[in-house]
């Protein structure tokens, strides 16, 4: 508000003169505006994250040091990337990241609970997403930092990678804790997809498990984790492009214009000019 | 936009839109918006009540009673709510918008704005709060049907309501205000014809559902086609982009009007 100086009838925005009933247009067109953008991301990221990576956000034992970790912070660059273009470049806004993971987070924290739970009865803490509020905080401060797309990618990017799992090691470290259960070793968040059985998905472990302690972590994790940063360097680069593509303002002609209260233009053919 | 197009003191519809009416009519949008929840909160409770009472078994009569009769009945409304909107907004358009003033101009985007916001609205009940809690229901339930509890609700009650206003808005945009009946933006297009290509692309999800995947992963590749749809909601970026510009052009012609007066 310290570029607004209001003076009886006429207010000045950024160095520019305003009656007061245009410059009330101007915000209330920014109220609609920012909600319209909050709805929307929190709609197609949401739409995008489960489709891509949603059976690990959605079950504690998907929740694993291998392809969750490297998948998840890869397909959720996607977004904050796009976003970010269109908020940096066009207003410089550094929030692209932390706008849609807190989006994102408020859409699965509302399925999750009167979906999973309330719905489907499973209990939350079989359920609960993920926290990627961290990485998306990190990209922002890049960005604002250094100004500039290209490191916000590098440096970012594989921020963004490297802290998906750390930040999320608080409240996964429980269901970690090995147990045996008919004379095999499990992690209590295995134990838990086993006791509460997903009719229509058979159990994760039989695919990507060996019952070895690597389950449990380890460097495998790390690794995990570097590749996955890796990844998001390039993806971030790809969809900052994206987002600036499709925010782009491009028209193209109507030719029905005349059946819309448009007037025709008049058209000299070649062989009327002859 | 002065530039182009000449701006005469009459305007054939505009007459009404008197300079003492207020520029933004917030109404539109908070009975949209309300009657969107509505039936939102309607749908939710129908599933708690009949889900697992009645939605089971699609060889059961009582899913005849209370899925796929909700599902005809939805089938009904969809055709007639899309006919009655998009033909209202056509056979009522304005059919001379080189006179129309800078006022009611404005007071046309505003509302322009306030039906992408309930479109938008309508979008997150898709993408979002019915979308995933589709997947708690199809991992959880064996599919014995295309035509499940979470699909009846999430594919022919939501998405029609998103397409009713997406294309609506479009319409309106195209016949109510000059910029965008000059030149199609391809933006709008795309926030608007991207999840509306949903609805067919349901077509494919359920062929594959039938005969490639029973089971439910909602990561499968056979769902991709949904996710690359619904990137376009990012257009809705460039629409409104594209409004801002084109507002605060208006915005100076009104100033400049006012000052002359």
């Amino acid at each position: 508000m310290s570029a607004q100086l209001q003076e009886g009838s006429v207010t000045t925005i950024y160095g520019k003169r305003w009656s007061v009933e245009m410059a009330d247009l101007s915000r209330t067109l920014d109220r609609l505006a920012v909600a319209i953008i909050f709805i929307a991301i929190t709609a197609a990221f949401h739409l995008h994250y489960v489709l891509t990576v949603g059976d690990w956000d959605f079950w504690v034992d998907w929740k694993d040091r291998q392809y969750w970790v490297t998948l998840a912070p890869i397909i959720l660059i996607f977004f904050p990337a796009a976003v970010q273009n269109v908020l940096w470049s066009n207003f410089r806004l550094p929030i692209g990241g932390t706008l849609c993971v807190a989006a994102l987070t408020i859409g699965v924290w509302i399925s999750r609970t009167f979906g999973f739970e309330l719905w489907s009865y499973f209990p939350l803490s079989l359920v609960w997403p993920a926290t990627m509020i961290a990485g998306g905080l990190i990209l922002d401060a890049v960005l604002l930092l250094t100004g500039n797309w290209f490191f916000t990618a590098v440096i970012g990017g594989m921020a963004f990678g490297l802290v998906f799992y750390p930040v999320n090691w608080p409240i996964m470290a429980p269901y970690r804790l090995p147990m045996e259960i008919m004379n095999s070793l499990v992690s209590v968040g295995d134990y838990i997809g086993y006791a509460y059985t997903r009719t229509a998905t058979p159990e994760y472990l039989r695919f990507i498990e060996r019952g070895t302690l690597r389950t449990f972590g380890g460097h495998s994790a790390v690794v995990s984790a570097f590749f996955s940063g890796f990844v998001c360097i390039l993806t971030y680069m790809v969809w900052w492009w994206i987002g600036g593509a499709l925010s782009r303002v491009v028209t193209i002609p109507n030719r029905l214009k005349f059946a819309m209260g448009m007037p025709e233009e008049k058209v000299v053919r070649a062989e009327q000019q002859a | 936009m002065s530039s182009v197009l000449p701006h005469p003191t009459a305007s054939s519809t505009a007459k009404a839109a008197a300079t003492d009416k207020p520029i933004v009519n917030y109404k539109p949008a908070i009975f949209g918006l309300a009657g969107v929840l509505l039936i939102m909160v309607a749908y939710r409770i129908y599933q708690q009540i009949f889900a697992f009472s009645a939605g089971l078994d699609s060889t059961a009569p009582e899913f005849d009673t209370y899925w796929m009769n909700l599902l005809k009945g939805e089938l009904v409304l969809l055709v007639c709510s899309w006919a009655g909107l998009w033909s209202y907004l056509w056979f009522t358009r304005d059919r001379n918008l080189t006179a129309l003033k800078p006022r009611e101009e404005m007071r046309r985007y505003f509302r322009l704005v306030m039906f992408l916001l309930v479109y938008a609205f309508c979008v997150y009940f898709t993408g979002s709060f019915f979308g995933e809690e589709d997947a708690s229901w199809h991992q959880t339930v064996v599919r014995d049907t295309s035509f499940t509890p979470s699909h009846i609700i999430l594919f022919y009650g939501t998405v029609p309501l998103y397409i009713l206003f997406g294309v609506g808005s479009f319409i309106y945009a195209m016949t109510r205000l000059p910029r965008f009946a000059e030149r199609i933006s391809l933006p709008f297009a795309i926030a608007v014809a991207g999840p509306f290509l949903i609805l067919p692309n349901l077509g494919y999800n359920e062929f594959g559902h039938a005969f490639w995947l029973m089971e439910e992963y909602f990561s499968a590749p056979l769902h991709w086609g949904f996710v690359v749809l619904g990137w376009s909601v990012l257009a809705l970026g460039g629409v409104l982009l594209q409004i801002a510009q084109h507002i605060y052009e208006l915005m100076g012609r009104m100033e400049k009007e006012s000052a002359a007066a």
